[in-house]
Formats: structure tokens, C-alpha cells, sequence
């Protein structure tokens, strides 16, 4: 026999003596776990969509008259005179009017009776990747009304600034909520432990007096407190991936989930999550082992 | 510096287990429980401690096994310091003695066979050995037929017995009872003898806090008399 026989016989004892409470402090980390990984796959979805969004993100800028060559440079030089742009390109009425008939397709033939020019010319700029925050695109936009000659600016305004609102509003709610849960779930192992220790206060006082090591009497705590958050953290996750296939299933077919295309966590994040958990039930442990063991 | 691995291999050689220097243990507010006691116990002696209630009996037996700490003076076990003794090194030491307390101190939502393992599972004895060794030592206390009841429902002589046979267990170098007599009628009395004589006969060292004159007048073994914390006397048994 040795020393991690005897450690997780005594485990074994512990969990029993105390399971309901055990139980409980499960379900506390299992529930954290689940909440705060919800949240967090929330907002990884949605920072990853509005990378998405922001790669296609250009302004259109309309304008009253089909611009000349002189005019097209000017042009250009203002833009570039308020920062510098990824690319800016120039759409004649007739390339506004080629490629609405190639988006029709078959059906382009609702045009032919149509004049050629019968969309307005316009400039569509793709800004630097660095000027993709949504003050400075407004910014921008405000800018670009002013150029003469521009009839109206267009860059899914309203849409885009739910959308950093959205984003705002998730991360506040994931910070907090990790913070609460961390601190909820910390606080439960630490918990159950003390409350393991004062109900043995016997038997670790006669563990010392027949000459039990300080890591006999206190490792079995500390796996208690790892075995927590293990089982804690991979029962929230596998909660979490029910959940998300059923969210997966349930809301395929046209929708905006499949406009997002929605991922679950990467083994990288899952082991994270896992550790991040199993740490802090060890240290919530550790806590009320150097707090109530006094050896 | 002694390594740990000195306090468990060796058989502690020499001659002197215990000795005591000039050591006075005082309780606040001004209780002197012993005062200035000097004396030694042979390795393989087996000495009786005598004294009225209140005399310091039970006080110097914890001092011995470093349950408590003296106010004033020196007391080394097996050539140990036993006070400057510390964590692993003080775990070890406490595994080769074996206390049976005047309290029992035993686990009472614990079987009998459970309270006496716990003495040999610390220093990881094999569970057949355990097992084994249990069935031996409630045998020899005729407790056989309460291998699997709880101590809490023992009577008082039984849980004693029980106390005594986790104190052996472990088959410990020195060996201190703490009244091992007081609710036991003749024949289990001379049970409980005959037991710590052949740990005696084994080896052990084995110091007896007794006020029951009946198991120390016919030996001839060497008998210290306490009175109110001081050594009245220190004599040796009347056997022919
Ligand atoms: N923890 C304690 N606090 C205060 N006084 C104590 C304590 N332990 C023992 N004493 C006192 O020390 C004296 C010796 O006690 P004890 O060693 O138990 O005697 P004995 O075992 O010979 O009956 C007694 O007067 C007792 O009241
Ligand atoms: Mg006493």
C-alpha cells in the first residue's frame, strides 16, 4: 500500500460523508461552467461575424452627375485628403446598370425597355482595415457628404450600429458574469471543504496523533477540490454542446445563424476552460485547508 | 542533522527511550501540573507512572508523545528532541508510539475494526496485514464479536480495550497507556496485561499511567509515584 492508496481511499470517505453537499457544489460549478461558457461562445461568434462583416464592409457614396476624368481625380484626392483608403473605385451609370442586370439573370429582361442610365453613378470605397470602428466609419461618412457633387452616403448605417451596440452590451455581460460565477463557483468548493473539515475535526486531530503526514490529511482535500472543478467544468461544457446542437438543428435553413456561421469552442478553449476551472476549485480548496487544518 | 529516513528504519538503538530533564508544565491561570521532573525509561522497560487523580499522569504522557509542549526543560524520545521535532520528521516519530488515552479518543461513527486500522493505515500498512492484525488484536481482548460495531455503541470497558488495541496496532517502539485498567473487571484486566507484556516481550518500550495497584505491585518492574506534579518516589516492583 502507498501513499495515493490511501489518499483516494480517503477521498472515497470524504465524498461520502459529505455527498449531498458535494452534489450541490457540482451542480454550482456545472451551472457557472455552462453560463459563462455560453456567453463566452455568444461573443466569440459574434466578434468572428463582425470580422466577417467588416471585410465586406465598403461606403457608397451616390452621385448627382456622372463624374469626368478631371472630376474622378479630384475626387480622389479629397477622399484620400481625410485618410487613406483600401481602394476606391469608380461605377459609371452604365456598370451600375450592367451589374443590376447580371444580378437579375434571367430575369434581366424587365430592363430592356429601361434607359441605360437610369441608376446614378457612384463611388464605392473600401476603407483601411484600421478605420473600422463604427465612430470612425460615421465619421467618415459625415465627411463624404460634403463632397460636392455627392447626392447620398450609404453604408447599412443603422444596422452596423445595433450591431456595436450588441457587441458592447455582450461584453459587459460576459465580464460580469464571469466574474460573479468565478467568484460563485471559487467560493462553494471552499465552501463544502470547510464544511468537510469541521465535520471530521475528530478525526484529523487523531490522523495527527498517530502520525498521518500534513500530506495525508490534506491532499485528499485538495483532489476533492480538483475532482470538483473537472467534473464541474465538463458538465457544463457537455450541457452547452446539447445546447448548441439543438440551437444548430433547430435554426438551420435560411436565418441568421447560418449568415453567422456559428462555431462551438476549439479543443484549445475547451482544455482551457477545463483548467481555468480545475485552478480555481484547487485554490478554493487550498484556501479553507490552510484556513481550518491548522497544521 | 538526523534524515527522516533514520527515525523510520531504525529500530531506535540505545538504551534510553525516554529521558527528561528538569521539565515543569504550567497551566494559565497558575495550575503547576509538574514541576522540575527528571527521569529516564530504558529502551524495552516497562514503567509504571502512579499518583492520584490530578496527580500529573496524564500531563506527563503528553508531553512524551509531544501532544503538549513543556513550559520549562528538555525531553528527548529515542535520542530525539522531541519538541524541536517538526512536520514529516515529528509524523514519523509518532507512527513508532502508540498512546491509548485516558479519553479513548476513538472515532464513535466508526467501527471497531475501522478505529484500530486508522493506527496502521497512516504509515500504509498493506490492507491484508491491516485486516489481518485487527482480527489478532480483538481476538486477544476477546472483543472478536465486535469487529463491525460502532465504538459509540461499546460500553466503556469495551472502547478501552479497543483504544489499547489501536495503540499496538502498529506494532509501535514505545508504547504509553493512560489508565488501561480503570473500567475493566479482573479477567479482562489480566487479558489487557498479558497483551502489553508480549508487546513488552517484543520489544516495546511501554510506559503505564496507573492508579490500580493490582497490575504493578507483583512485577518487579520500576514503579515513579507522582504527588501533586513532583516525583514523590521512584521505586521498583515487590515480585518475589
Ligand atoms: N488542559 C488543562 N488545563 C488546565 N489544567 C489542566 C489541564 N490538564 C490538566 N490540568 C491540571 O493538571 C493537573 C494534573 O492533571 P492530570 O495530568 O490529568 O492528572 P492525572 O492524570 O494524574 O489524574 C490537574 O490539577 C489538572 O486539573
Ligand atoms: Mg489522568
Amino acid at each position: 500500500m502507498n501513499f495515493w492508496f490511501a489518499v483516494i481511499r480517503q477521498t472515497g470517505r470524504n465524498l461520502r460523508q459529505t455527498w449531498s453537499s458535494q452534489l450541490m457544489t457540482l451542480l454550482t460549478v456545472s451551472l457557472s461552467v455552462l453560463i459563462f461558457a455560453f456567453f463566452s461562445l455568444i461573443y466569440s461568434n459574434m466578434i468572428g461575424a463582425g470580422d466577417r462583416l467588416s471585410d465586406e464592409l465598403s461606403l457608397i457614396v451616390y452621385l448627382d452627375d456622372e463624374p469626368g476624368p478631371a472630376m474622378q481625380e479630384q475626387l480622389r484626392r479629397k477622399i484620400q485628403n481625410f485618410d487613406d483608403v483600401e481602394a476606391i473605385r469608380f461605377i459609371s451609370r452604365e456598370d451600375a446598370y450592367q451589374r443590376f442586370a447580371d444580378q437579375l439573370g434571367e430575369d434581366s429582361d424587365v430592363l430592356t425597355d429601361m434607359p441605360k442610365d437610369f441608376l446614378p453613378a457612384s463611388i464605392e470605397i473600401i476603407p483601411l482595415k484600421s478605420l473600422r470602428g463604427y465612430n470612425q466609419i460615421k465619421l467618415f461618412s459625415e465627411y463624404l457628404d460634403k463632397l460636392p457633387g455627392t447626392e447620398k452616403v450609404q453604408y447599412g448605417q443603422e444596422w452596423i450600429e445595433r450591431f456595436y451596440h450588441f457587441i458592447r452590451l455582450l461584453t459587459i455581460v460576459v465580464t460580469l458574469s464571469g466574474a460573479l460565477l468565478i467568484l460563485t463557483a471559487t467560493f462553494m468548493v471552499a465552501y463544502t471543504i470547510r464544511l468537510t473539515i469541521l465535520g471530521r475535526q475528530d478525526e484529523l486531530e487523531l490522523l495527527k496523533l498517530v502520525g498521518a503526514t500534513n500530506n495525508y490529511i490534506q491532499t485528499p482535500f485538495l483532489i476533492e477540490g480538483i475532482l470538483q472543478g473537472l467534473m464541474g467544468s465538463v458538465t457544463g461544457l457537455l450541457a452547452l454542446f446539447v445546447l448548441f446542437q439543438w440551437i444548430s438543428i433547430r435554426f438551420t435553413g435560411p436565418g441568421i445563424l447560418n449568415l453567422f456561421q456559428f462555431d462551438f469552442f476549439s479543443p484549445g478553449i475547451l482544455i482551457f476552460i477545463i483548467f481555468a476551472s480545475i485552478s480555481l476549485c484547487s485554490l478554493g480548496s487550498y484556501t479553507s485547508i490552510r484556513q481550518f487544518l491548522k497544521i | 542533522m538526523e534524515t527522516q529516513e533514520n527515525l523510520v528504519h531504525q529500530e531506535f538503538p540505545g538504551n534510553t527511550m525516554i529521558e527528561m530533564i528538569k521539565v515543569s508544565r504550567s497551566y494559565p491561570p497558575d495550575i503547576q501540573a509538574l514541576s522540575n521532573i527528571s527521569f529516564s525509561v530504558e529502551t524495552g522497560e516497562m514503567f509504571f507512572l502512579i499518583g492520584r487523580s490530578g496527580a500529573g499522569k496524564t500531563t506527563l504522557l503528553k508531553l512524551i508523545c509531544n501532544m503538549e509542549m513543556p513550559s520549562n526543560g528538555l525531553i528527548e524520545v529515542a535520542g530525539y528532541n522531541i519538541n524541536s521535532l517538526k512536520g514529516k520528521d515529528l509524523a514519523l516519530l509518532r507512527q513508532r508510539i502508540g498512546v491509548a488515552y485516558q479519553d479513548f479518543k476513538l472515532l464513535n461513527d466508526r467501527t471497531v475494526a475501522e478505529n484500530i486500522a486508522i493506527a496502521m493505515e497512516v504509515s500504509y500498512k498493506k490492507p491484508r496485514a491491516i485486516r489481518q492484525r485487527v482480527v489478532d488484536l480483538l481476538d486477544q481482548l476477546q472483543l472478536n464479536s465486535k469487529h463491525d460495531l460502532l465504538t459509540g455503541e461499546l460500553s466503556r470497558g469495551e472502547q478501552q480495550r479497543v483504544a489499547l488495541a489501536r495503540s499496538v496496532a502498529n506494532s509501535p517502539r514505545l508504547i504509553l497507556v493512560d489508565e488501561p485498567t480503570g473500567n475493566l473487571d479482573a479477567t479482562t484486566t489480566e487479558k489487557v496485561m498479558e497483551l502489553l507484556t508480549r508487546q513488552n516481550k517484543a520489544g516495546a518500550t511501554i510506559v503505564i499511567a496507573t492508579h490500580d495497584a493490582s497490575i504493578y505491585e507483583n512485577s518487579n518492574n520500576r514503579i515513579m509515584e507522582l504527588r501533586d506534579g513532583v516525583i514523590h518516589s521512584l521505586t521498583r516492583g515487590n515480585a518475589q
